[in-house]
């Protein structure tokens, strides 16, 4: 079986049967699998999730392949790349199919809770924290995910997502004049 | 320093600021698909992957993406369904032999469209092999010429035999 890193793209832009043929072959396990992890809080059928990856398939070949054009193997690996477009193409045809039904337990405490009014919301002052601070604080804090799943995402270790945390929250207290920071093995780390 | 209330945990310190959501298409929003892509494999810049980070950070939406599939292509792929590989596969199949269909000089000669050429030169040819075997059959050319100039000399024959008759009365009767 042809591996996708063996896909002869300039053969494939031209409509070649042949190389069309072993990329669908080649490409099908990963565009199933995300779109089957992406339409997993819709709850759809096993038709729905083969349909939402044709989807990907028309798309790629639509207009004498323009969106497959668009790819550029200097900047990003062929996998990566179509399950970033089998992602969006999933979102859009739960989107026209019905309304997302996530289960209550998936959706972070933060969407659900109830905002106090008694209490002002600060604002962060812009340049205080750095964008990747403030993207780890808010994965932690907002998405509830573990600094594993974060450092995976970021493709850092996870000891670098738990040092910038802490000097994420050390910038916030002092700039706040909050108490001193509790240590990190007791924050994030556990999950729920 | 404050005495008179419990220190705030981290992540009730955090849910003291407000985070204004990011309307969609910003600036800030705006990530194309394959810049997204290279930060996902940390294949960029340090100044190129603060823009898309501060989009990431700014974006939920854009945000669950980047966990999920960080975390799905970490992970084996399971056997898709087969019937998804056929209806991928046929959809070049069917392009191409319509583009080559469009392009025949035969569907230009025959009618505006090959679908409606086809079966009128279908049908002429068929009505001539039909002529064709049927006058073979009834011996062609040839036979019905050689059987015209078979009448045609039968009444000659008949005209002459009739003129040798009296010119040989004539002869008989002068002792010739």
């Amino acid at each position: 079986m042809t591996d996708l890193s063996q896909i002869d793209l300039a053969a494939l832009a031209t409509g070649n049967k042949r190389a069309w043929d072993a990329f669908v072959v080649a490409s099908a396990p990963l565009i199933n699998a995300v779109a089957r992890r992406t339409l997993a809080t819709y709850r759809v059928s096993e038709d729905d999730i083969t349909d939402a990856a044709q989807d990907v398939y028309v798309r790629l070949c639509a207009n004498q392949f323009r969106l497959l054009k668009t790819y550029d193997p200097a900047r990003a690996g062929l996998s990566t790349w179509l399950a970033v477009v089998t992602r969006s193409t999933a979102v859009d045809y739960a989107r026209r199919r019905r309304q997302a039904t996530t289960p209550i337990d998936d959706v972070p405490e933060t969407a659900l809770a109830v905002e106090d009014r008694h209490v002002e919301r600060l604002k962060i002052p812009p340049g205080l924290l750095t964008d990747r601070q403030t993207l780890i604080l808010k994965c932690l804090y907002d998405e509830e995910r573990d600094v594993v799943e974060i450092a995976r995402m970021l493709k850092i270790d996870a000891q670098t997502v738990r040092s910038t945390h802490h000097k994420a929250l050390l910038r916030l207290r002092e700039h706040f004049r909050e108490d001193a920071p509790e240590a990190v093995s007791g924050g994030p780390d556990r999950r729920g | 320093m404050n005495t008179d209330r419990n220190p705030l945990s981290d992540k009730e310190l955090w849910q003291r600021f407000a985070t204004p959501a990011v309307a969609a298409g910003t600036a800030a929003g705006t990530v194309s698909d394959i810049e997204f892509a290279s930060w996902l494999e940390g294949r960029m810049s340090e100044a190129e992957a603060s823009r898309i980070e501060a989009a990431v950070a700014a974006d939920p939406i854009l945000r669950r993406s980047a966990l999920e599939l960080s975390e799905v292509l970490g992970m084996p792929f399971p056997a898709p369904s087969p019937r998804l590989a056929v209806r991928a596969q046929a959809l070049i199949g069917f392009e191409a032999e319509r583009e080559a269909s469009r392009g025949s000089w035969l569907s230009r000669l025959l009618g505006t469209t090959a679908g409606f050429g086809m079966p009128r030169a279908a049908m002429a040819s068929l009505a001539l092999v039909v002529a064709i075997a049927g006058f073979m059959l009834g011996g062609g050319l040839g036979e019905s010429y050689a059987e015209q100039s078979y009448v045609m000399a039968s009444n000659q024959t008949t005209q002459y035999s009739g003129q040798s008759n009296d010119l040989t009365a004539f002869f008989s009767t002068d002792g010739i």
